[in-house]
């Protein structure tokens, strides 16, 4: 026909035709009662495309020749245009099927089981039609009552659950939903009903579950709930602003308790315990962000942002860490294997980058290492010198210079015995005297005191004294009395033998009582020339502590009195031969101390700020005065926090010393002078 | 000039030759008129001067001052040695005398008498002022190598130099000085930063106060006290 120009003849007939047909189709279909609605119309598709088919065979001709040249829809398209608007779009067929669809899904989302091959088959059908026909018909819909039907849901199941069941169903509708679409929907309807149930699931009720009581974030945290926090974090995830929202709660939850944690004087009484807390607590939230958080960095900057905020609200924090390294290099450490020791130095790092005054740490760490070295009392070389190696990695060489002089020192000194007793082989019978000579500046400083030594330990002390100098020249000795330990033999009353480990102060009284039985603290004072208050204390460490009282005092009482007459306790006894009386470890500073100390950091750090605004302003040659706050600050940054108030005096000071001048007309300039 | 005029007159010539222009008349004319000027100034400076040191020494300057009815404590006095740049305090040179009077186209204490609201007007022109309110405090470092001055006298200062101007933080600042303990001297960088207190900073609410900028740490503490005392 089409050769005989007869073209539209043929179309229009196949049009009229096929639309008849389609028309009575229809009417079959809407016939179709209840369940069988969808079958029927799944059936007739069927045929239609099968018949559809063949038509186009049939037709070829006219789809190749006839339809390009006059732009018609061509056969196969025309097929589908006419069923839809026919059947589809037939006005009793589009909203019964539409209902149709969406009851199915809703049976299916209430429990029942339905007949997916056939929904299937229909949203096939329908994208068959185009993707218009798939979103105007039924997608667009689909959504709105979904969106519907997770609002009721989503109310109603925050009213009865915690949050934890709340996630779950939440998460269990998000996966149904997903896996509905891989069922009978079109793949691009994904991405859109799950932003729905997140959207009305989530987003919607992210702050309430987030602070439910008893059972929102902060609950999780506490009792470590990996489970539900990481699923909280997998939905949260999805929704805008979802782990913005977590993180917020647990930063500020996390300063608040460590607040607390650092402000309670009773955690604060014993300061290992403290630094055994926070290394717990960090432990327990990097647990927490590995395990439930994918090692989320955002989390971890926020966790370390808060324990940089909360260990530096107390002034003691380096103070307390250092002491917390003391106790573990003095004992805890034993027995514990290397690769755990570097563990916990490693921990311990991680506590002193957080902290501002670093400086107020070294200062600390300097005296609790001296008395360590001295003490003979390190648990592992090894362990010292890995923790020095860390420092200096983290600081720079500045920082731990001296601490390493502290331990070459010892080593020097060590060998400076071996040359002492080689050469002088009489003295290989008395007593033996070890001596550490320390380098004034790399040790912290102590003003040495008055103290008489026995005539024994004072005559060897001139030996190694005229020994060292002699090889050593342009060199002066003080000796440090009030650092050195002694071990001396005793024996009691009964014949019982001990050995005592004492403070130097302590060997010089007891040593008296060699040449008498009865002495008063004033003869005792007059002897040994030692300071009062350290004699006093000396005296109460031996007369007035149970188990160690070597010595016995009249009155009993616990104070020294300038009258108190000391003797020998005849009737002492310990279970142990030998007794350690000294008290040279390392403890928590006293108020009186801790001021002292706090001022000598203070000083310190008033020519380190000077320095630094010579070395920035010597760079510049001129320099606003926001601007040279803001550089100082900076470049002393790694060793602490340095106080704008502070600044300007240095600065004021250094104007006045002619080393910077102020700009004549632009007073917030400053100018160096060379 | 012509090469020939020079070589032929070779030496510089004070008396007017008749070809010189109307400028280098006046000129001339006024010098001859300084001269006499000149000795008067001299002679009137010898009257006071000392003998054996030639310099106007304290009791010098206390008669001056009382031949010109004016106290020896006055702020005019201090004008007059800014004038005159003198440079230690309490003495008068020939040249700072000869100086000072020229400028002031005085010759006699009654001349000079005259001229000193004159010189006050000028001095307290703002370009002027700055330059007096510096040159009051380094003529109060008596010592060599001095660099800061006690606070006694630096509150004296602060109230002959500037109280009529600024009296309300003249006052304020000067009774805290006297309260404080932190300070017991003052330097030049402090005292130029007060000038410009009073001149920039509202007052007494120093709400354009910022301790943060570069005030002198001094200052930052007056405000501090000042706001305490007000709330």
């Amino acid at each position: 026909m089409v050769l005989h120009k007869f073209g539209d003849r043929l179309y229009s007939g196949l049009v009229t035709t096929m639309t008849s047909h389609l028309k009575e189709i229809s009417k079959s279909i809407e016939d179709a009662k209840g369940g069988l609605f969808l079958e029927e119309l799944h059936r007739k598709w069927d045929d239609h495309n099968k018949a559809l088919q063949m038509i186009r065979d049939i037709l070829m001709y006219m789809d190749r020749t006839y339809i390009p040249s006059t732009q018609k829809t061509p056969v196969h398209e025309l097929g589908m245009n006419l069923w839809r608007d026919n059947i589809i779009h037939s006005g009793k067929i589009q909203t019964r099927l539409l209902n149709t669809l969406l009851e199915l899904v809703l049976k299916e989302r209430t429990g029942e089981v339905i007949n997916r091959g056939l929904m299937r088959n229909i949203i096939k059908m329908l994208m068959d039609l185009g993707s218009s026909v798939y979103q105007g018909d039924f997608e667009r819909p689909f959504l709105e009552v979904s969106a519907e039907f997770y609002r009721g849901e989503s109310q109603k199941f925050i009213e009865c659950c915690d949050c934890g069941d709340y996630l779950k169903k939440a998460e269990r509708r998000l996966n149904e939903e997903m896996e509905r679409v891989t069922h009978y929907l079109d793949a691009q309807s994904e991405t859109k009903i799950t932003n729905v149930v997140e959207k009305e699931m989530i987003a919607n009720h992210m702050v309430r579950l987030i602070q439910m009581e008893n059972s929102g974030l902060v609950n999780m945290l506490l009792d470590d709930k990996y489970e539900d926090l990481g699923r909280m974090y997998v939905l949260f995830r999805r929704v805008q602003d979802g782990l913005l929202k977590i993180r917020e709660v647990m930063t500020s939850h996390i300063r608040e308790t460590g607040k607390q944690l650092v402000t309670d004087p009773e955690r604060l009484k014993d300061p290992v315990e403290f630094v055994q807390r926070l290394l717990d607590e960090k432990d327990k939230y990097d647990n927490i962000i590995t395990l439930s958080f994918n090692n989320d960095k955002t989390f971890q900057n926020a966790l370390n942002s808060s324990f940089e905020y909360f260990i530096n609200l107390n002034a003691r924090s380096p103070e307390f860490i250092s002491l917390f390294v003391d106790e573990k290099l003095r004992k805890g450490l034993k027995g514990v294997s290397e690769e755990d020791v570097e563990i916990i130095l490693d921990k311990v790092m991680m506590l002193f980058r957080y902290l501002q005054e670093k400086d107020v740490f070294e200062k600390y760490y300097k005296q609790h290492l001296a008395k360590r070295l001295l003490s003979g009392k390190t648990v592992s070389d090894d362990a010292e010198r890995s923790l020095i190696v860390k420092l200096k990695t983290e600081c720079g060489y500045q920082f731990t210079s001296k601490l390493e002089g502290m331990f070459t020192d010892m080593k020097t000194s060590q060998d400076t015995m071996h040359g002492f007793y080689a050469s002088h082989p009489e003295l290989g019978d008395g007593p033996t005297l070890t001596v550490q000579v320390l380098t004034t500046g790399s040790w912290p400083t102590q003003p040495s005191a008055t103290c008489n030594l026995p005539a024994e330990m004072s005559v060897l002390c001139e030996k190694f004294r005229a020994y060292y100098l002699g090889t050593h020249t342009g060199r002066r000795l003080s000796w440090q009395t009030n650092m050195g330990t002694a071990d001396i033999k005793a024996t009691f009353g009964k014949g019982q033998k001990h050995e005592l480990n004492v403070s130097t102060y302590q060997m010089c009284v007891l040593m008296l009582f060699n040449n008498a039985d009865r002495l008063n603290y004033k003869e005792i004072e007059q002897a040994t020339e030692i300071p009062a208050s350290d004699l006093k204390r000396c005296l109460q460490s031996m007369a007035c502590v149970k188990g160690k009282n070597v010595l016995r005092k009249e009155p009993m009482s616990k104070d020294i009195g300038e009258d108190d007459a000391f003797f020998v306790n005849d009737k002492f006894t310990s279970k142990f031969y030998k007794v350690k009386i000294g008290t040279v470890v390392a403890q928590k500073e006293s108020e009186p101390e801790k001021q002292e100390t706090r001022q000598r950091v203070e000083e310190d750090r008033k020519p380190q700020i000077e320095a630094a605004i010579v070395r920035i302003m010597k760079s510049r040659r001129q320099l606003d005065h926001n601007n040279i706050i803001a550089e100082v600050t900076k470049q002393l940054q790694s060793r602490f926090l340095a106080n704008p108030t502070e600044i300007k005096k240095r600065i004021e000071s250094l104007i006045e010393r002619d080393f910077l001048e102020r700009d004549n007309s632009d007073r917030k300039l400053y100018r160096y002078l060379a | 000039m012509r090469r020939s005029a020079s070589r032929k007159t070779g030496q510089p010539n004070s008396t007017p030759s008749l070809n010189s222009s109307p400028a280098d008349l006046f000129r001339s004319a006024s010098s001859k008129a300084t001269t006499k000027e000149l000795e008067r100034i001299d002679a009137l400076y010898y009257s006071y001067a000392n003998g054996s040191s030639a310099m106007i020494d304290p009791e010098g300057i206390e008669a001056l001052c009382s031949d010109m009815e004016v106290d020896h404590t006055d702020v005019r006095i201090l004008m007059l040695a800014w004038k005159m740049k003198a440079e230690k305090q309490g003495y008068f040179s020939l040249e700072e005398w000869r100086r000072g009077l020229k400028a002031l186209r005085a010759d006699t204490v009654n001349k000079l008498k005259k001229a000193l609201p004159e010189l006050e007007k000028e001095v307290k022109r703002p370009t002027n002022f700055v330059d007096f309110y510096s040159y009051a405090f380094r003529y109060c470092l008596t010592e060599e190598k001095q660099k800061s001055i006690d606070i006694e006298s630096i509150c004296e200062l602060l109230d002959l130099v500037l109280g009529s101007q600024f009296r309300e933080q003249v006052d304020f600042f000067v009774e805290y000085l006297k309260t404080q303990n932190d300070y017991k001297v003052i330097n030049n960088d402090q005292w130029m930063g007060f000038y410009r207190f009073c001149n920039e900073i509202s007052f007494p609410d120093f709400s354009n106060y910022d301790p943060e900028l570069a005030w002198p740490l001094i200052l930052d503490n007056f405000v501090e006290w000042m706001l305490a005392k007000q709330s």
